[in-house]
C-alpha cells in the first residue's frame, strides 16, 4: 500500500504565502514537501533529486511554468514525473494561451490536471493522491468533496468551469455504477 | 612776282573767311598764297612747292593736273590723298581754277580750292562697319520690295540676298506680307514697326522686330527703304516659357490643399489660395490688394528672421468668422537677391488630424482601463489564496497546538490584508488619476531630479545610478509630476531588477534625447531582465514578479497610462539574464497643449 509518506512533491510557486499554504497542506497529508521559487530553481531541483510529482504555477519570473514543462517533457527520465497546474490565470489572457498549448500538446493530459486558484485543500489533496495512486478517504467524505468541487466549478461560472463540473458528475456517475 | 589788281580783288581777309583751303601757284607750282583753313591742314605752305606741301615729295608728280591747267586753261576736279602737317594721310577733294590777268589768255597762275574729305570718308567707314557688324538684320530694300543689300548678320541667318525679294528671304514666301511697313515707309516716308516669324535659312523659326526708315539720295522720290530687324527669337521663347512656368505655378498654388496667402511688401495680400478662403472663411475678392488683417497674418509669424522660416507645428489661427482652428503654420519672407518682396503664409488645416487624435488618445486610454479592472479581478486571486492559507496555517496550528504555525497563519493574514489595501487604494489612484498640469518644462531636469531622488538608495545597494541627457533639448509640454512618477516607477523597477542580480557592474542609466519629432527617454538596466513570456504581459494586468510586499504590478500600467495622456507610448527591449530597456516616447505634435484641460 503507497501511503503519503513514501512520495515527495515538489510546490513550485512564486508567491512565498500560496507556496507556503500548499506545502503546509501537503505536509499535513503526510507528504514529503519540497519548494521552488520559479522554474529555474524547480528545474535545477527536478535534475538533482527528481520528486514523485510536481505542483506547479505557471507565471513566474525568471522561467515560467510553461517553460519548465516544455524542459520536463523533453527529458525521457523527467517526462514521466506527473505534474498538477495551479494557477489564478486559467481563464484570462494572461494564461488562457499557455495553459490551452500545454493541453493541445498534450504536456498535461485528463480531468484534474490543472486547479485555479484560489484552490480548495481537499481537492488539491485528492488530486495528488489519485495521481500517486494513493488510496482516498471513504464515500461519504467523498460525496461532501464531490459537492464542493462542482460549487467550486460552478462558481467559476465559465464555459470551461461548467464542462468540467459535467465532467466530475459524469465521472463520479461512472464510479457508482 | 606781284600783282596789284589780285590783291585789291582778293583780300586777305575775305579769302581767310572761306572754310576750304585755297591755294594760289605760280608756273613753278611754287605757292605763292594761301590761306587759314589750308594753313590748318597743310602748315605754313608760302614759297613751298605744291608737290612738297599736298604729298612731301622732292619733285614734281607724273601727270600733274596743275600742269594741264597752265597748258590748257581748263578747270579740273580730282580726288587726291596726300600727307598733312602732321604726316597723316588727307582725302581731299581739289578744284583747280585758272587765273588769267586783266583778260590776257594766258594762265598765269592757277587757284586750288582743297576741301578735306577725309571725315567723309571716315564717316563712310563707319557706317559701312556699323552696317555689317550690327546685330540685328539690316537689308535695303528697293521699290520692288528687292533686298539690295544686306549685313552679315542677315547674310548668316538667312542666307546672301542676291537680289532676292525680302518676303522671300525672311519668310520662304511668294507674296508680300500683308502688313509690310516697307511698303508704308515707301507711300508716306515714315517709320513702322512691326512684329513677324520668318524662318531661318536652317528652317529655325525666328522671331523679329523690325523697323523700317527711308533712304532719301537728294532726290524727292523714296527710292530705297531701309529695315532693321531686332531677333527677339530667345525673348519669345523665354516669354513662352515664363508663362507655362506661371501658368503650372498657379495652378499647384490655386489647387493646394494647404491654405496660401502671399503678401507685397507692405503686408498687402497679392494672393490667395481655395484653401486660404475656406481656412479663413474669407472671400479672397475682399482682401486682395489690401493690407492682411490679422487673422491671416499672426503676429507670431511676423518675427520671421530675414531669410528664415518660421513653422509652427502645433497652432491655431483665427478665421474671420472667429472660429478657432488648429493649424500648422509656416511663414516666410520672400526675397528676390537682397531685396525683400513679402511674405508667405502656409497653413495647414490639423482639424481633422486633431479629431482623429483625440479619438485614439480616448480609445487606448479606455482600453488600458478595461485591461486593468479585468487584471484586478485575477490578479486579486494570489492574495485571496494567501489569506486562505493564514486560515489555514492559523487554525491548523491551533487546533494542533502549534504556536510557530499559529504565528505564521498570522502573520500571512496580515501580509495579504495589507496588500489588498494597497491595491485597493493604488488602483483607486490609477483608476481617478490626477488632473495633469501641462506646463512647459525642461525634461532633462526632471530626469536630473528622479537622479537625485534614487542616488542614495542606488548606492547603498552598490548599484550606479547616471543620467546621459542631450545638451539642448528643447522643452516640452508636459505634466511634470506625472512624468516624474513615469520615471519613479521604471527607476524603482530597474533598481530591483540590478537587486536581485548578482552580477558586478549593475548600473541603470536614464536618457534623454530628440528623435525626429520625438522626445525620448530611456531608462536601461544590466540587471535580470524579463522572460519571455512575462514580457508580454508587462502592461495588461496587475502583474508582478517581484514577489509579496514587493509591487501590485500597478508600477507600469500607472506609467503607461500617463505616457498615454502625453499622446506618447511605452516600449521595453529585455533579455532575460541581460537586462531591459524601457523606452517613453513622446512624439512632439501629439503633446498637451496648454489649453487642452480635458485630459483627466
Amino acid at each position: 500500500m503507497v501511503q503519503p509518506a513514501d512520495k515527495t512533491v515538489l510546490v513550485v510557486d512564486d508567491e512565498p504565502n500560496v507556496r507556503e499554504y500548499l506545502a503546509m497542506i501537503l505536509q499535513d497529508a503526510g507528504f514529503n514537501v519540497v519548494q521552488a521559487g520559479d522554474g529555474r530553481e524547480a528545474l535545477e531541483m527536478v535534475r538533482r533529486d527528481p520528486p514523485d510529482f510536481i505542483s506547479l504555477d505557471l507565471i513566474m519570473p525568471e522561467m515560467s511554468g510553461h517553460k519548465l514543462l516544455y524542459e520536463l517533457r523533453r527529458d525521457k527520465d523527467l517526462a514521466r514525473i506527473p505534474v498538477l497546474v495551479v494557477t489564478a490565470h486559467a481563464g484570462d489572457e494572461m494564461g488562457k494561451e499557455e495553459l490551452q498549448d500545454l493541453l493541445d500538446n498534450r504536456m498535461l493530459s485528463g480531468p484534474g490536471t490543472y486547479l485555479e486558484k484560489p484552490v480548495n485543500p481537499k481537492n488539491y489533496v485528492r488530486g495528488i493522491k489519485r495521481a500517486l495512486g494513493i488510496e482516498v478517504a471513504d464515500d461519504g467524505e467523498e460525496k461532501i468533496e464531490l459537492r464542493e468541487e462542482l460549487q467550486d466549478s460552478m462558481g467559476q461560472a465559465s464555459p470551461e468551469a461548467m464542462k468540467k463540473a459535467l465532467e466530475i458528475l459524469r465521472k463520479s456517475q461512472e464510479e457508482n455504477e | 612776282m606781284t600783282s596789284p589788281s589780285w590783291h585789291s580783288l582778293q583780300g586777305d581777309t575775305l579769302l581767310d573767311e572761306i572754310p576750304h583751303g585755297v591755294v594760289v601757284m605760280d608756273h613753278d607750282l611754287r605757292i605763292v598764297r594761301h590761306n587759314h583753313a589750308f594753313e590748318e591742314v597743310f602748315g605754313p605752305s608760302r614759297d613751298k612747292h605744291c608737290f612738297e606741301v599736298y604729298k612731301d615729295r622732292r619733285e614734281e608728280c607724273p601727270d600733274c593736273p596743275a600742269r594741264a591747267t597752265f597748258a590748257d586753261g581748263r578747270q579740273r576736279v580730282l580726288e587726291e590723298s596726300g600727307l598733312d602737317l602732321h604726316g597723316q594721310t588727307v582725302h581731299y577733294m581739289a578744284q583747280l581754277t585758272p587765273l588769267r590777268e586783266n583778260g590776257g589768255d594766258e594762265v598765269r597762275h592757277v587757284a586750288a580750292i582743297t576741301t578735306d574729305l577725309t571725315t567723309t570718308k571716315r564717316l563712310q567707314r563707319e557706317y559701312q562697319t556699323l552696317f555689317e557688324k550690327v546685330p540685328c538684320y539690316v537689308t535695303v530694300l528697293n521699290r520692288d520690295r528687292r533686298v539690295v543689300k544686306a549685313n552679315e548678320m542677315f547674310r548668316r541667318t538667312f542666307g546672301e540676298p542676291r537680289g532676292e525679294f525680302c518676303y522671300k528671304l525672311f519668310k520662304h514666301q511668294h507674296r508680300e506680307c500683308e502688313d509690310c511697313p516697307a511698303a508704308r515707309t515707301f507711300a508716306d516716308g515714315g517709320s513702322y514697326t512691326s512684329q513677324h516669324v520668318g524662318t531661318s535659312r536652317d528652317g529655325e523659326p525666328t522671331h523679329y522686330v523690325v523697323s523700317t526708315a527711308p533712304l532719301l539720295w537728294g532726290d524727292d522720290e523714296i527710292t530705297h527703304v531701309i529695315e532693321m530687324a531686332l531677333d527677339v527669337t530667345d525673348v519669345t521663347r523665354m516669354e513662352a516659357e515664363l508663362h507655362s512656368a506661371s501658368a503650372f505655378r498657379k495652378a499647384l498654388v490655386e489647387n493646394s490643399l494647404d491654405a496660401i496667402v502671399v503678401t507685397d511688401e507692405h503686408e498687402r495680400v497679392v494672393l490667395m489660395n481655395r484653401a486660404a478662403e475656406e481656412l479663413w472663411s474669407a472671400d479672397r475678392a475682399d482682401l486682395v490688394g489690401r493690407k492682411a488683417p490679422a487673422e491671416v497674418l499672426p503676429q507670431r509669424l511676423q518675427q520671421a528672421a530675414d531669410d528664415e522660416t518660421v513653422l509652427l507645428h502645433d497652432t491655431t489661427i483665427t478665421s474671420l468668422g472667429g472660429e478657432t482652428i488648429p493649424v500648422r503654420l509656416a511663414g516666410m519672407n520672400l526675397h528676390d537677391g537682397d531685396r525683400l518682396l513679402g511674405g508667405a503664409v502656409i497653413a495647414h488645416d490639423r482639424r481633422e488630424v486633431k479629431e482623429l487624435e483625440r479619438e485614439k488618445i480616448t480609445a487606448e486610454r479606455l482600453a488600458a482601463v478595461g485591461q486593468t479592472v479585468a487584471g484586478l479581478a485575477h490578479g486579486i486571486k494570489n492574495v485571496l489564496m494567501g489569506i486562505d492559507g493564514g486560515m489555514y496555517a492559523f487554525r491548523s496550528g491551533m487546533q494542533k497546538g502549534d504556536d510557530a504555525r499559529m504565528l505564521k497563519g498570522w502573520q500571512m493574514l496580515e501580509e495579504n490584508i495589507d496588500r489588498i489595501s494597497t491595491f485597493v487604494r493604488e488602483f483607486l489612484e490609477f483608476a481617478r488619476g490626477r488632473k495633469p498640469e501641462v506646463k512647459l518644462v525642461d525634461p532633462n531636469r526632471i530626469v536630473r531630479k528622479v537622479v537625485e531622488l534614487f542616488e542614495d538608495k542606488a548606492a547603498m545597494s552598490g548599484i550606479t545610478l547616471e543620467a546621459e541627457l542631450q545638451d539642448q533639448l528643447p522643452f516640452a509640454l508636459m505634466d511634470e509630476a506625472g512624468i516624474h512618477d513615469c520615471l519613479d516607477n521604471l527607476v524603482s523597477n530597474a533598481l530591483d531588477a540590478c537587486e536581485i542580480c548578482d552580477r558586478p557592474g549593475r548600473r541603470v542609466v536614464m536618457r534623454t534625447r530628440e528623435d525626429v519629432g520625438k522626445l525620448i527617454i530611456e531608462v536601461a538596466d544590466n540587471g535580470t531582465g524579463i522572460d519571455y513570456d512575462i514580457r508580454k504581459k508587462v502592461f495588461t494586468t496587475f502583474f508582478s514578479t517581484k514577489g509579496a510586499n514587493k509591487g501590485t504590478g500597478l508600477g507600469l500600467l500607472t506609467t503607461r497610462k500617463i505616457v498615454q495622456q502625453h499622446g506618447g507610448k511605452v516600449s521595453f527591449e529585455s533579455t532575460a539574464g541581460e537586462g531591459s530597456v524601457f523606452r517613453l516616447e513622446f512624439p512632439r505634435d501629439r503633446l498637451p497643449s496648454l489649453d487642452e484641460d480635458e485630459s483627466a
